[in-house]
């Protein structure tokens, strides 16, 4: 087996008529955090679906050398999935949760889940449904993270949380998940949450990969160059998608390496280049 | 067998209560009448003819009529409730939008189904025999109190009945399965209309063309409906209704309906969970 956790080729899904992912191609390797960002509907929830055998696609998935279509049951012994919180059973109670989740799984480990639980003081004969979304997003994270995975798959798993929950989640997967040996896929379309731990980035816009790179290599090779308003015509000609107007001055994301005299070029954040990409090109950014 | 059983305690822990319902039932029943026979009792009502009953001869008849008629509550409860239950087996979790969070849990699809195709079954015909045992101690308890017990033909009578219920529960149980695998929400309804629709379909098409298409509804009322039963003779004697009840069992049990029963309950399961195994879950 080679270093690519996940191989994706040349896949396509369609809802009816509706064209959701166009011929993707995907490779993605172990011991990294990755972010899949892209707009609402983009396809990001689409894609991890079919990585994890819920949607029947065209074209072949295989993680860890396994197509996803022949061993789906198989391959989630080494994989994790959070989507969004409130799909834990909201009949269950916490303790018949983690007996549940437990027992199913031969990966899971009795002693971190003993020390994680010990830590998140969740109420163990409280139903699920009368846990706040915080307390779920404990439970599901411990449940998750008690598991001896490969891969773990994150959809979108902070929407509707509150900052201070948004951060321990994702300082909680840092620090009890992630090694060399792992790999962490993020769904997002909030990325300046995620922008930190990320080490790739992937864009997906309308069901379609536009970019695939290492994201200090992507933040070097582009800057914002700011200039006076009266010069905005110099940003213009290098045909940026966005033009931001602040103070008296314009900026815009161009390639570092276009030279623009006198302009004043900082180092920009994921949420930029992503506009730049993927913006302007749809309404909702 | 451990991720079996963690199957199994997920059903009882989600669905424990809806199969207890019947116990609540019928205990809130006996209650009701211990409170109205003490009260006609406190009140001078109550009046049995205690000696003209001990009088009477004991008839294996009665005993066992008399049990088989203690099967009907019960045996009608437990029919409700497999619908209820198995109507909701595959489309539950969709409904509740925790469909994803089992699925993404290491275990076959096919055992998944399994777990609930059993569960629905097992606990409604638990709960069934738990109350026809208490009906049938309660009943013959009153016999004995009269001198009336016969106890092969009330036991039989209570048995025979009994096993007639769990057969029809496992047919009605498979259909309700396969209606909850292609339907989202009152499955059993609408796959109920579905085929009365047809069937009304083809008669009209057979008035208007005099042509001569199968009926689906006959099929289905011939598919539930036992071999006819013989009648046991009211003054028949131990014997004869010893015989009686041994010439019964082929017409309950031993016969190529049952057979075609387990197997068309067999094919349910595994057509319904191949569509739910199909399923996309968005």
């Amino acid at each position: 087996m080679n270093d690519n956790y996940i191989s994706i080729n040349n896949i396509s899904k369609y809802y009816g008529k509706f064209r959701a992912l166009k011929n993707i191609d995907l490779n993605i390797t172990k011991g990294k955090i990755i972010g899949l960002l892209g707009k609402n509907g983009a396809g990001k929830s689409t894609l991890m679906r079919c990585m994890l055998g819920f949607l029947n696609y065209s074209g072949e998935i295989e993680i860890m050398g396994r197509s996803v279509k022949n061993h789906r049951e198989k391959l989630h012994d080494h994989i994790a999935f959070i989507p969004d919180v409130n799909c834990l059973d909201d009949r269950l109670t916490v303790q018949q949760t983690i007996d549940y989740v437990s027992a199913l799984n031969d990966s899971w480990n009795q002693k971190k889940a003993e020390r994680l639980l010990q830590n998140s003081k969740l109420p163990l004969k409280r139903k699920v449904a009368r846990l706040s979304k915080g307390m779920k997003t404990k439970l599901y994270l411990l449940i998750t993270l008690s598991l001896e995975v490969d891969i773990l798959l994150l959809d979108e798993p902070t929407l509707g949380l509150d900052i201070v929950f948004r951060k321990e989640f994702f300082n909680t997967i840092l620090g009890e998940f992630f090694n060399e040996e792992k790999t962490i896929l993020i769904s997002t379309h909030q990325v300046e949450e995620v922008e930190h731990i990320l080490q790739e980035i992937i864009f997906i816009d309308d069901g379609e990969i536009i970019l695939q790179k290492d994201v200090e290599e992507l933040k070097d090779e582009y800057a914002i160059f700011t200039l006076p308003s009266e010069r905005r015509s110099e940003l213009e000609i290098h045909q940026p998608n966005v033009i931001n107007s602040t103070l008296g001055n314009v900026s815009a994301l161009l390639k570092r390496d276009i030279e623009i005299p006198e302009a004043k070029l900082s180092r920009p954040v994921l949420s930029d280049i992503f506009i730049e990409k993927v913006g302007g090109k749809n309404e909702e950014i | 067998m451990k991720k079996f059983s963690a199957l199994i305690k997920k059903e009882w822990h989600t669905h424990g209560s809806i199969v207890l319902v019947p116990i609540w039932i019928t205990l809130g029943f006996y209650f009701l009448l211990l409170i109205s026979f003490g009260f006609a009792y406190f009140k001078g009502d109550f009046n049995l003819q205690l000696a003209e009953i001990q009088a009477q001869i004991k008839f294996p008849a009665i005993n066992y009529y008399v049990n088989v008629g203690s099967v009907f509550m019960p045996g009608l409860m437990s029919l409700l409730f497999i619908i209820i239950f198995m109507q909701s087996a595959l489309n539950e979790d969709i409904q509740k939008n925790c469909e994803l969070f089992h699925r993404s849990q290491p275990i076959s699809i096919w055992l998944r189904s399994f777990s609930k195709f059993i569960f629905g079954l097992m606990s409604n015909w638990l709960v069934f025999l738990m109350l026809v045992i208490l009906n049938f101690i309660i009943i013959n308890i009153i016999l004995a109190f009269f001198n009336q017990l016969s106890f092969y033909p009330a036991f039989f009578g209570m048995f025979q009945m009994s096993v007639k219920y769990l057969k029809t529960g496992l047919i009605f149980g498979s259909i309700a399965f396969f209606c909850s695998a292609i339907f989202k929400d009152k499955a059993v309804f609408q796959g109920f209309a579905i085929l009365v629709g047809i069937n009304f379909l083809f008669l009209i098409l057979n008035v208007m063309f005099k042509w001569n298409l199968p009926l689906p509804w006959n099929y289905f009322v011939n598919l539930i409906k036992n071999p006819g039963m013989e009648v046991l003779d009211a003054e028949a004697d131990l014997w004869q209704t010893k015989q009686f009840i041994r010439n019964n069992w082929n017409a309950i049990l031993w016969n190529w309906k049952t057979l075609l029963q387990i197997i068309v309950s067999g094919s349910l399961f595994v057509i319904s969970t191949y569509i739910h195994k199909n399923k996309e879950i968005k």
